[in-house]
Formats: structure tokens, sequence, C-alpha cells
């Protein structure tokens, strides 16, 4: 019997011939459960914790609701617990030597690649993703990350000399991620000596099996310590001693946006549309879909984003096979929207696809750039040099040309813009987890009472001050703004004292307006000065230290004027000196190739400038810090708004004078002023890529806390003073991978 | 089967700005193979559909009678009867889609297969099989005497000198006079792919073939370094949906060398599946030039049957 309904369905199909189920078994993966009772605790220091007196959520299957599991939800003890155990280890795991770390990894991937099945399966029937892409592309992923990692922790006595581990780092996953976001983060934290507590949003038991194989190595226990609870425990997380770093992780990838020349719009929507009518969605457990479902939620998103599309007039396609119930969504093309509804300025979700058309490559690139995003494109083209152009161009972490979402662990992935400017992966995801050696420990210290409010937000009046002794000739009054000096918006001076108290001069007294006309006049240089050679940008350096040494005399008596002792105010001019040449000599070497496993072709790892970046210097070496954090700026192609020493700006306003006769206008700008009201000022301007703080603790924690609104990268000192004198902490690496950024540009090749 | 394949005028425009993007294609060839597993019945059913699909070949320099006439009754019982009967599927006529010989082996095929009561259709290599490096007039020849021998239809080899230097148009001249050359019977041009250089000029080349009136566009012979590969299938599929889309002809497509085993012979049809369509899965607009891939689907279908392994002389030969 049972035969012959075999012999019919055989027959229906060899008619039909449509495809079958693949169930891919996930018995493992519950029966792993099982082990837990299907009750999920933290992992942390080498074993399970399941405190009392805690709520738990439930784990659900995303697609038929079934209830795998309750985990647990931590709270502060237990936050604290982890880290306490992260701690603890840090010491035996950052002394190590970087070989026997290696092995360590290795011998972590070699565990994931024994139990790969169980990883796979449990990922794809938690989070709904289909198994084809856990299988095939994050599973074998994360073993070429630890390894990759493992190399590197084996070569970082050599290497990364000079560099040590930052210590406890925290890390704080989003409630839709994949497994393999965390794996990017830790395994360079991990390598280079860091120990790792990562929190994990409710029901989320992937991690805690990775720490589970992690701890099941036997030493080494807490180096990798997971807890799941809820978002709110990240500030407390964050607030840990001991904490050194916190690293968050975006959601993973959402809808795309496409942008189509006009020319060929017809012909690629066409194949863009047959091409989805073959897709197949269904359960991500079944081996021959494409498309899992991510959820409930993600399918009501996409459903009220198709529908506001199709009520503000774009056309939406669907197609492919597709379960039709919640949460199945048909992979969704939208076209036609009208460039100014409110649909094109949204995310775009999963599994939708935005198209629109240019006209020509310059309003492409336009387009693409037009967006607080900046992660990855892909440009897609049969001419090499137009690619090439439009990639170059395109304000994004990772450029693939006609390629789409390769990685490796060898190419920085990272982003700009609000797509955040960390890194994993490469050389640069290791400096992510290092600092200077010797660098002071400055704990993250939090005032309570800082008004973020009234910060920096009055300026408070100057009057004259006394008879004016100042040496003539004075360097000419006002901003330098545009190449030239200004007098300021507010029409006031503040009174600048030598060290005897007596009135040196007036500088002044720069507001708001000047600060976005600053900003403005660098934006309008950065085209040009990104556009120069870096053989120019060299030679324009070398100028500015020759101007730098042909003033030394008036340098000198300026700064002896302040309390410096004269030799030491000659060696100050003399370093200052050499730190511009330094960076004009390393303008040359930025950038290389890198070779990648199975991509024939290189990739580019290109050194852009961040674009306007924002430094407001240190009161201490008046002169030598300003030359020191101004030339790293200008020799990786930045525009720069400067806030001098708040005590001692003259000597920088006499560079300025050189600066006008030598740079083209705009691309350096000095403000003198209040440094509170200017940093506040810097700090909300949504417009500025990168912000150096070196000042209070206070002003510091202002600074971390502004440039929120725009994610820009920022470096404060948090009240700790550098020994800018010192080559390693005044012209170290560090100060070069801070003032560019990182794209990654695959070239796959073949005809 | 159905009405040839009328060909277009010549319009270089069609070839002239078309790049092909190979790392794209190579990556899209190794997903596919993994993306669409067929298990059980389903594995059952599309090996069945597979054998179908069948050009069953032999050439060898030791063809004789006696093979031939092997050949043809595996041709017309290509699955044991009693697991046909297994499946349900033993009155569904399943026999391979041609028996595939060289010239001088033609006669010998009509006749066997004449012999075992079946009108499976006799393909006959021809045009110098296979470097192609004869004169025109005796390619030509060899068409016609083949055609006059019996067979219905000619897979015929491109001369490879003409795509390497560009010489479209004498391309294009000479498949048409092949076309002329087989009369009623079916054309089907191999490009030799594996001496074509580059995936662009696989992509000319198919379409040139198509617009001179091929029937079929076959990868290769067999008797190259390279055979069917997927990226080059990938490429040749793209070429026909291209010229289908453009002039609205259905124009079939044969791989051909290398294909061993069942397993592949899966990846195969679900390929042609997902680029092409299920209207493309039938003998008319599919076939797979294969010797050996019979018996492994056999063995296959042996296992799906009595839950064993056959061993090889579990089964007939062919």
């Amino acid at each position: 019997m049972a035969a012959t309904r075999t012999g019919s369905r055989a027959c229906e199909i060899f008619t039909t011939l449509e495809y079958g189920p693949v169930p891919e078994s996930h018995a493992c993966a519950l029966a792993w459960l099982d082990t837990q009772d299907r009750h999920l605790g933290h992992y942390v220091n080498g074993r399970w914790l399941k405190p009392e007196h805690r709520s738990s959520v439930p784990c659900q299957d995303p697609i038929t609701g079934e209830n795998l599991a309750s985990c647990l939800q931590a709270q502060t003890e237990d936050v604290a617990g982890a880290v306490e155990a992260a701690r603890t280890s840090l010491e035996n795991w950052s002394t190590q030597p970087g070989a026997f770390r290696a092995q360590h990894l290795t011998r972590l991937a070699k565990m994931i690649q024994k139990h790969q099945r169980l990883l796979w399966t449990l990922e794809s029937l938690v989070t709904g993703r289909a198994i084809r892409e856990v299988r095939d592309r994050d599973v074998p992923l994360a073993q070429q990350l630890l390894q990759h990692h493992a190399v590197q922790a084996h070569t970082q006595e050599e290497a990364l000399a000079g560099w040590e581990p930052l210590g406890v780092i925290g890390l704080i996953l989003p409630p839709t991620f994949c497994f393999l976001e965390m794996m990017w983060r830790i395994c360079p934290a991990l390598a280079v000596g860091c120990t790792v507590v990562v929190l994990v949003p409710p029901a989320s038991p992937t991690p805690l099996l990775v720490a589970q194989l992690a701890g099941e190595l036997g030493q080494f226990p807490g180096i990798l310590n997971v807890i799941s609870g809820p978002a709110s425990l990240g500030p407390v997380l964050a607030s840990q001693p001991g904490v050194q770093k916190v690293a968050f992780c975006g959601a993973i990838e959402g809808g795309l946006r496409l942008l189509i020349q006009e020319s060929v719009w017809d012909e690629t929507m066409r194949r863009l549309q047959a091409r989805m009518g073959r897709l197949r969605g269904g359960r991500g457990l079944d081996g021959a879909v494409d498309m899992g479902a991510r959820g409930a939620a993600a399918h009501d998103l996409a459903q009220r984003y198709v529908h506001e599309a199709q009520s503000q007039g774009a056309q939406v396609f669907q197609a492919g096979s597709m379960p039709p119930d919640s949460p199945f969504f048909p992979p969704s093309l939208i076209s036609d929207l009208p460039p100014a509804s409110p649909c094109t300025q949204a995310e775009v979700p999963w599994p939708l696809v935005v198209a629109s058309p240019f006209r020509t490559a310059k309003e492409a690139l336009a387009v693409a750039n037009w967006t607080p995003r900046g992660g990855s494109a892909s440009v897609w083209s049969e001419r090499l040099g137009q690619a090439l152009e439009l990639a170059y161009g395109l304000q994004m972490g990772t450029v693939w040309i006609n390629a789409h979402g390769l990685r490796d662990p060898a190419v920085p992935t990272g982003g700009c813009k609000e797509s955040g400017s960390s890194w994993h992966g490469g050389p640069d995801g290791l400096y992510e987890y290092l600092r200077p050696s010797g660098t002071p420990t400055c704990l993250p210290y939090l005032s309570e009472n800082l008004n973020y409010d009234t910060f920096g937000l009055a300026v408070p009046s100057t009057l004259p001050a006394g008879p004016e002794t100042g040496l003539s000739p004075a360097p000419p009054y006002g901003l330098f703004v545009g190449g030239r000096f200004q007098a300021p918006g507010a029409r006031s001076s503040r009174p600048i004292r030598d060290s005897q108290g007596n009135l040196h001069g007036y500088v002044a007294e720069g507001g708001a307006k000047d600060i976005r006309g600053a900003v403005e006049a660098a934006h309008q240089a950065a085209p040009g000065w990104v556009g120069q050679l870096p053989g120019a940008r060299a030679a324009l350096l070398w100028a500015l230290a020759a101007a730098l040494q042909r003033r030394e005399s008036t340098l000198v008596s300026r700064l002896e004027r302040h309390g410096v002792e004269l030799k030491v105010a000659k060696a100050e001019v003399e370093l200052s000196v050499r730190r511009l040449r330094a960076w004009g000599a390393r303008v040359q070497t930025q950038g290389c190739t890198l070779q990648v496993a199975g991509l024939k072709g290189p990739v580019l790892q290109l050194q852009e400038p961040l674009g306007v970046l924002a430094i407001v210097c240190p009161e201490e070496w008046p002169l030598l810090a300003f030359v020191s954090l101004l030339a790293p700026a200008l020799a990786h192609g930045n525009t720069v708004v400067l806030v001098p020493s708040g005590a001692c700006p003259i000597p920088a306003l006499e560079v300025c004078q050189d600066m006008a006769t030598l740079l083209p206008g705009g691309l350096v700008n000095v403000v003198t002023g209040d440094r509170d009201h200017l940093t506040r000022c810097l700090a909300l301007h949504q417009d500025i890529q990168a912000l150096w703080y070196f000042g209070s603790a206070q002003g510091s924690q202002f600074v971390e806390w502004a440039s929120a609104g725009n994610l820009k990268p920022v470096w404060v000192n948090r009240g700790c003073p550098r020994a800018w004198d010192q080559d390693a902490e005044g012209a170290g690496p560090e100060l070069g991978l801070r003032a560019a950024r990182t794209k990654a540009l695959w070239l796959p090749m073949g005809d | 089967m159905s009405a040839h394949q009328r060909g277009t005028e010549l319009d270089l425009s069609w070839i002239s700005k078309i790049q092909v993007n190979q790392p794209a294609v190579l990556r899209r060839a190794e997903q596919i193979q993994a993306r669409r597993p067929v298990k059980k019945e389903w594995q059952a059913a599309w090996l069945l559909k597979a054998v179908t699909f069948i050009d069953l070949t032999t050439l060898s320099g030791d063809d004789t009678s006696s093979n031939i006439q092997r050949l043809c009754y595996k041709a017309k019982y290509p699955i044991r009867e009693d697991l046909l009967k297994a499946l349900n599927m033993h009155d569904k006529g399943i026999t391979t889609a041609a028996v595939c010989v060289y010239p001088a082996r033609v006669c010998d095929a009509v006749k066997a297969l004449k012999a075992a009561g079946c009108d499976i259709p006799v393909a006959s290599v021809a045009t110098g099989f296979p470097a192609g490096q004869t004169h025109l007039k005796t390619r030509l020849e060899e068409i016609r005497l083949a055609v006059e021998d019996g067979a219905s239809e000619i897979d015929v080899v491109i001369n490879r000198t003409l795509v390497l230097t560009g010489q479209w148009e004498a391309l294009y001249d000479e498949i048409c006079q092949f076309r002329k050359a087989c009369g009623e019977a079916h054309l089907k041009t191999i490009l030799a792919t594996g001496e074509l250089g580059s995936l662009t000029n696989v992509y000319k080349a198919s379409m040139i073939a198509m617009m001179a009136g091929s029937d079929f566009i076959k990868t290769s012979t067999g008797k190259e370094t390279v055979n069917a590969t997927f990226p080059v299938a990938i490429v040749m599929l793209r070429a026909i949906r291209d010229f289908f889309w453009k002039t609205g002809n259905k124009v079939g497509f044969k791989p051909a060398g290398g294909i061993r085993s069942a397993k592949d012979s899966l990846a195969w049809l679900s390929l042609i599946k997902e680029e092409l369509g299920d209207e493309w899965l039938k003998p008319e607009l599919f076939r797979i030039g294969a010797s050996t891939l019979l018996t492994d689907i056999e063995r296959q279908i042996y296992h799906h049957v009595t839950g064993r392994y056959a061993a090889y002389h579990d089964l007939p030969m062919s």
C-alpha cells in the first residue's frame, strides 16, 4: 500500500517536476536544549549559571511559535558577576604569550567544527534564517575568523609591539542579530588578550552555545561570558568598574536600495523580476529554500512599509514561491516611489528592495551618499574605470565591484557616518581592542551631576582687563577662518594673561556662528584637499615646517612669556617642526592591497580622510600639542577646525599667519574663545565627521554624550594629560589610525 | 519532434556590447549546486525524468554494431522493469531521449532501434567531430550522408578558429549552411566551450549559433579537456533566455561531457528549472549527453526502491 502511494506521488512529481521539502533534522538542537532541561541560564566562567528568583522569557520558534525553552533574564548582580569573572581571567589571559592564545583560539575553531551541525541547526531554528545561509556561510566564516585571529595572536609580540590589550570588553547585541556578528567582535578581542562579557537579548541560545564550547576547552573558562537580559542592562554593563570598552552591534542587514541607470532600467527590472520569481522561501530548516522568515515583527514591519509605499504611489512587485501566511513575507521590489515621499527617507526593511532610476554616474553618487548610513554598497558596471570612480567616491566602509556581500576575516569591515566607526577583521579590527602601551588607564568617569543642557551654554562676559603688554608685532586679531583673520560674530574679545598675570593681549571670542562658518569653510576646502596627491600634501606640510622654523624666535618668546623655560620652549618649537616633517613623510605610505582566500583579485584597503575633523587642543603644550594634532589630520586629507589652548592661544595664532600664506583657504580654521562653549558647539554640530577633545573629564563626558547625535567618532582624554613630547603619545601610530578611516574595495577579477 | 527553430538575420548589435562578469557567474554556479537539493520521492521522480533527457552516447574508435545494439536496447529499457513497477512508472514509456553515435554507426543504430521496435531518434555527430578541422565541403557532405543514413538529429561542431579570431559573420554563414544541409533533421550546435577562451566568447558564439537556426546549443564534444561546467552553462542559458526574449524562439540546451553521477544530473535539472523555467524541462528543449550516467541513475533508483545499494552486476550493462 505504501509503495503504491509513493508510486503515485512519484508519477505526479514526474509530471510537475516540483521541488519537495528537504527538512534538516534539528533533533540535536532540541537534545542540546534538553541538556539544560529547556531552561537556559547564563554561561559565566565556564559553567552554567541559573540564579533563582529571576524572571524568564520564552524562546520560540519564530515560524511555528512553538516554545523551545525558557531563558532567564539577568539582573544587575549577574552582570557584575560576569564582569568579575572576565576581570579575574584577564590577568592570566592577557599575560599569556601570543602563541599560546593562538593555540587556544585554534582549539575553539576545531571545537566549532566538531559541533557545527548543532550550531547551524540551533541558529536556524531560533532565528528562522535559511539553513544554507548559516551552514554554508556563517559557520565556516566563524571558523575562519578564529583561525585568522589565532594567526594574529601568534605574531602579536612582533607585529603589534607597543600596544597592549584594553582589558575587559563589554559587547551588547541587538534584538535581531546573527551569531556571526558576535564572532566578528569577540575574535579580535580574545586574540589580543582581552576578555569579553556579552549581553545578548533574551532568547538567543546560540551565543550561549558558543560560550559553552569555549568553556569546555577547559583552560581559561572566564574569557568569554554570555549573559542574556533586557536592553536596559546595557548601561549597567557599560558602567561596571573594569569594563574598558563597550562595543555595540547593529541589527543584521535590512532591505536594500537599488539605483539603476535610466538607459538600462527596463532591462534590469525585467531580469530582476525574473530572478525574484525563482526565489523560494519557507521554513529556515528546509535545505532548499533561499529565504527563511525573521518572525512576526519583521513581517509586520515589511508589511507596513509596503502599504505606506503603495499609498505614496509606488509600484510593488512581489514574486517567488513563499508560504502565504505570516511570518513569511515575499521578496518585494518597490519602484516609482516619488523622490520626496517619506518612504524614500525611511530605512528599508528586510526583504524589500527599493529601486530608483538615475541619469548619470555623478547623480548616482550624490544620491547614494545622501544618507546617514555608510555601511556597504556594491557597484555593478561593465566599465571598470567608471566602477572604480564610483567606488572611490562612495562614503561607505565596504564597496564591492560587480559582487555583493563578500566577507573575509582579513578584510576590515566597518562603516562611516551612522553605521558606526568601529572595525571588525583585518588589522583595523585588532586596534579596536588595543591601546598604546603605557597609556594610563583612565577609567571612565561618569559624573551624575553634569548637566548636558547647560554645559558650555553661556559664555562669561569679558571686559577690558588692564593695559596690554603684549609683544609687538602681535599676531593679527581675529578668528582664522577660511584662510584669513575675521572678526568674531559676537564682536567681543577675551583677555589672555601671561604667567605673571599681566594682560598679554586679547583674542577674539568665538561662538556658535563662528563655528558654523569655520565648518562651512572646512567643507568647501575638503574636495580640493582630498584631491591632492600625497606628494603635494607632504610638500605643504614640509613648507609649513620650514615656515615654523623661520618663526622660531617669535614662537619661543611667546612661549617664554607663558612661563616656559627658554630651553624647553626651543625644544618645543623644534619638536613641532619635526612632527610636521614626520607626518609629511608618512603621507606617502597609506593604503595597501590584501589578498583574500577564495577570491580571484585584490581587495584594496584604502585610507580615506574622515572629512571635517574638529580638534579641541589641550591646555598644556600650546604649540606642540596643536601641531601634533594638526599634522596627522592634514596628512590624512582631513580639513580641520581647531580650538587652541585656552590659556595660551597666541602661538597657534602665530602659526595661522603662515598657514594663511601657505595653505588653501579653509583647510585649517582656528577658533579661539571659551573652550566649553566652543566644545558644545562642535559636539552638537551634525556635519562634523569626527571630534577630538583634550580637556576636562566633564568636557569629555559631554562630547561623548552630544556626539551620539550623528555617531561621529570621538577621541577624548577624560581629563588625563598626555605626554605630547614623547613620540609614542605625541606622534604614535594611534594618531594616524584616528585621523583616517579604512575603506575596503573588493575587486574580483576574471574574464 | 516539433518544427525547427527558424533563426534570424545576423544582428551583431546583439553581441557587440556583451561583457560577461566571470567572477559573478562563478559564484552563481557555486551557489546553485547547493541550494536546490531534492530528496526521497522527489529525487526518484527527478532521476526518472533525467533519464528521458539523456542522449545515450557512444563515441569511441572501437564502436561496432554489437555494442551499438546493446546501447540501443539500453536506450529503450533504461531502468529495470521491476524497479519501474515498484514506482508505478512502468507504463510511462520511459526511454532515453536519443542515442548518439558517429556517422559511420548511424545505420547500425537505426537498424538496432527498428529491431527493438521503438522510435527513439538517432543523433549523429558530424562536421569533422570533434575538432572540426576539415574542409567545409567535407563537413557539409558528412551531414548529408548521416541524414541519408537515417539520423534525425545532427550534432555539429563549430569552427573554433572563427570564434577566436572574431569572424562572427563567417561563423553565422557556416552554421546556416549546416542548417540547410540538415534538411528535416534537428541541428545541435556544439560550441566546444573549453576551447573558446572566455565566457564572453561563449555568450557570443551561443547567440550566433541561435541566430543561424540551431535547434540546440551544446556545451562540448566530451573530447576537450574542459567539458560541461556550470559557469559555462549559466552563460549559455542566459543567452538562450535573451534570444527567447528577443525573438520568442525557444532553443534547446545540451550539456555533454563529464556528467557521470545521478547527483550531477539533479543539479543540471535544477539549473535549467532556475534559469529557464519548467517549460524547458522536456526532451524537445533539454538533453544531457552522457554514456555512464544512466548506470548511476539506475543504481540510485534501485536504492530508492529496495533500500540497498546495487552491485554493478545487479543491473543490465549498457
